[in-house]
């Protein structure tokens, strides 16, 4: 007689799984942390996506010598200013999309919101061949403190299936 | 999540699907050496790439892999004689010569030339390393050799064995790089099995179930860095080589020998696993041997003259309830190999891509069916050779190292990433 185990992953009985939802659909904020970037999540929103939304850093940060808040660090696409942990608070997810090279100063303040409500984060670098390592290394030890995953990917469609993959 | 499409794109390797032709760019382990031991041993029949093969060793030691069946009536040259320089069907006595040229048809006049109008398919088999190595693509597209460290240090130092897998082979190789799992489903072995215990390196790992992860494209594939607390602010690092399309190495412990594993189709449904362990610089001990031999490590017990594992689907892979319960193995399932295949196989023969949902910690997993994807588009559209052929990308090792915080492991450990000959492997 056929083992449990032998009859339950065969093919046939494959047919007999439950075909139903298995999950409720993710809420992901994708960053951009540099103008590079912000160019690629542009491109990545005009895609159709679920629950996700796209922002970018560069248009709100607070002038320096502001007294610190965690207001003012968020921009939608649009240039409307967004409060981090407002939109940080419910993600699943805080992807923060950063080019080889390029400056990345508000990563440490979205990381420690992220720390700071329990949120994963992945850091994606996307770089060329032609970026030195030590442009690479710069950015990636930017982000290594805040990134529970990073990713450093030579092109930018990584991201889309990276984000499919997700269900974003 | 995997659409459909994308996933039967690399799950289905037969004659003339794409995942098939990029499979068919590289020299794949068919056979171990000694399962063809002398001159007109007994022919062994093998299926790659869901093709249906025979292999044997001619009178005179030249390897050949020819289709399986008689080109006369179908019979199975399995039955064969292997004799005089030719595998001769048992039926009607046509002989085939190691390329699958048909040399005698007896019931035909010698004068009448009909048997070189016959000839089977055939494919290049070569030894190296203990290992029988086939091309199954086109003649002119044809790489050089396999340079695999382990295929090329000397026989003492290195040892392989193969196991069937009832899983198609992407399941089984996207276990072999997905590193966050080992804290859970071998943590009982770290500390048990001969061929890993006693490493210091053993520590971070239990200390640390959670550690935090880097992938990297390389140039063959990919460097997934699994990084870990270690003292004084440091890191430890365990930096895996997956090389396009389904090679892994696995960082060593110690100066335990080294690791890895092929994945290669049988056909949609069931794959070989090959694993190796190698030394780079001295002999495996007897006692090493001896551990893999007895199925530890990642090696298996067999069920007695075959490649199948002694626990498998048949027998509920001698599920120790007990055993689980008490902690001595996290699935009830003994032994790291099969620890990983009774979970594998159990997702069917091909996992529904479509219903799973990934995390951001499988982002080794995403990015290699990334490149995958990727490579198989660029075969097929502008006949672009895939990262791995090059015998370059072949040249790889897997580390563990402890780094300061600041430093990127693609930059502080690029040495130890590649094979540097009369050295060890960089480890803790």
């Amino acid at each position: 007689m056929q083992s449990e185990s032998a009859r339950a992953a065969s093919a046939a009985e494959a047919r007999f799984r439950i075909d139903a939802p298995n999950s409720q659909p993710r809420s992901i904020k994708v960053i951009a942390l540099d103008r590079p970037s912000e160019a690629i999540v542009k491109r990545l929103a005009t895609s159709v996506w679920g629950n996700t939304s796209f922002l970018t850093t560069l248009a709100s940060a607070p002038p320096r010598d502001a007294p610190f808040s965690m207001r003012g660090w968020l921009a939608d696409l649009a240039g409307h200013t967004k409060i981090l942990v407002d939109e940080i608070e419910h993600a699943d997810l805080v992807v923060m999309i950063a080019t080889a090279g390029e400056s990345i100063e508000s990563t440490s303040i979205i990381g420690e919101a992220c720390s700071l409500k329990r949120v994963m984060t992945t850091g994606l670098v996307v770089t060329a061949p032609s970026v030195p390592a030590a442009e690479l290394s710069r950015s990636l030890a930017q982000l290594r403190p805040w990134a529970l995953m990073l990713v450093v990917a030579s092109a930018e469609d990584y991201i889309a299936d990276m984000l499919m993959a997700l269900r974003a | 999540m995997l659409k459909k499409e994308q996933s039967d794109l690399l799950t289905l390797t037969g004659p003339g699907t794409a995942g098939g032709r990029l499979f068919r760019c590289y020299w794949l382990p068919a056979l171990l050496s000694s399962e063809l031991p002398e001159n007109d041993c007994p022919p062994v029949r093998v299926k790659l790439l869901s093709e249906r093969l025979l292999a044997f060793r001619d009178s005179e030691g030249r390897l050949g892999l020819i289709d399986e069946f008689c080109a006369h009536r179908g019979v199975s040259l399995w039955f064969g004689r292997n004799e005089e320089g030719g595998l001769r069907c048992p039926y009607h006595g046509w002989k085939y010569d190691r390329t699958g040229q048909c040399i005698e048809v007896p019931s035909e006049p010698v004068e009448s030339g009909f048997c070189n109008k016959i000839k089977l398919k055939s494919y290049p088999l070569v030894e190296r390393g203990g290992v029988l190595w086939t091309y199954m693509g086109p003649a002119d597209k044809q790489p050089p050799l396999p340079e695999w460290e382990f295929a090329l240090v000397p026989p003492e130092q290195s040892f392989m064995s193969k196991r069937i897998q009832e899983s198609n082979w992407l399941q089984a190789m996207e276990g072999g790089i997905d590193s966050s799992h080992v804290s859970f489903l071998h943590r009982g072995d770290l500390n048990s099995d001969p061929l890993f215990r006693g490493a210091k390196a053993n520590q971070y790992n239990l200390k640390d179930s959670r550690p935090v992860f880097e992938v990297v494209e390389s140039p063959g594939g990919l460097f997934i860095g699994a990084r870990r607390n270690a003292e004084s602010g440091n890191y430890y690092w365990r930096i895996t080589q997956w090389v396009m399309p389904s090679f892994t190495m696995i960082p060593p412990r110690g100066d335990h020998p080294v690791h890895g594993h092929f994945w290669i189709p049988i056909d949609d449904d069931n794959c070989w696993t090959w694993s190796f362990d190698y030394h780079p610089i001295r002999a495996l001990s007897p006692g090493e041997v001896a551990a893999m031999r007895d199925g530890k490590g990642i090696h298996v017990k067999y069920e007695p003259g075959t490649f199948r594992p002694l626990a498998n689907k048949d027998n509920d892979y001698l599920i120790d309830r007990a055993a689980q319960k008490a902690g001595r193995t996290f699935s009830g399932v003994e032994g790291i190999a099969m620890q990983d295949a009774s979970l594998q196989e159990s997702m069917g023969p091909i996992v529904d891509r479509t219903k799973e949902n990934l995390v951001s910690t499988d982002n080794g997993i995403i990015m290699a069916r990334h490149r995958l994807v990727r490579s198989v588009k660029a075969l097929t559209d502008k006949d672009q050779a895939p990262p791995g052929v090059d015998n370059a990308h072949q040249q790889v090792r897997s580390a563990a190292v402890i780094l300061p915080p600041d430093r990127p492991f693609i930059e502080a450990a690029k040495d130890a990433l590649v094979v540097r000959a009369g050295t060890s492997h960089a480890s803790v």
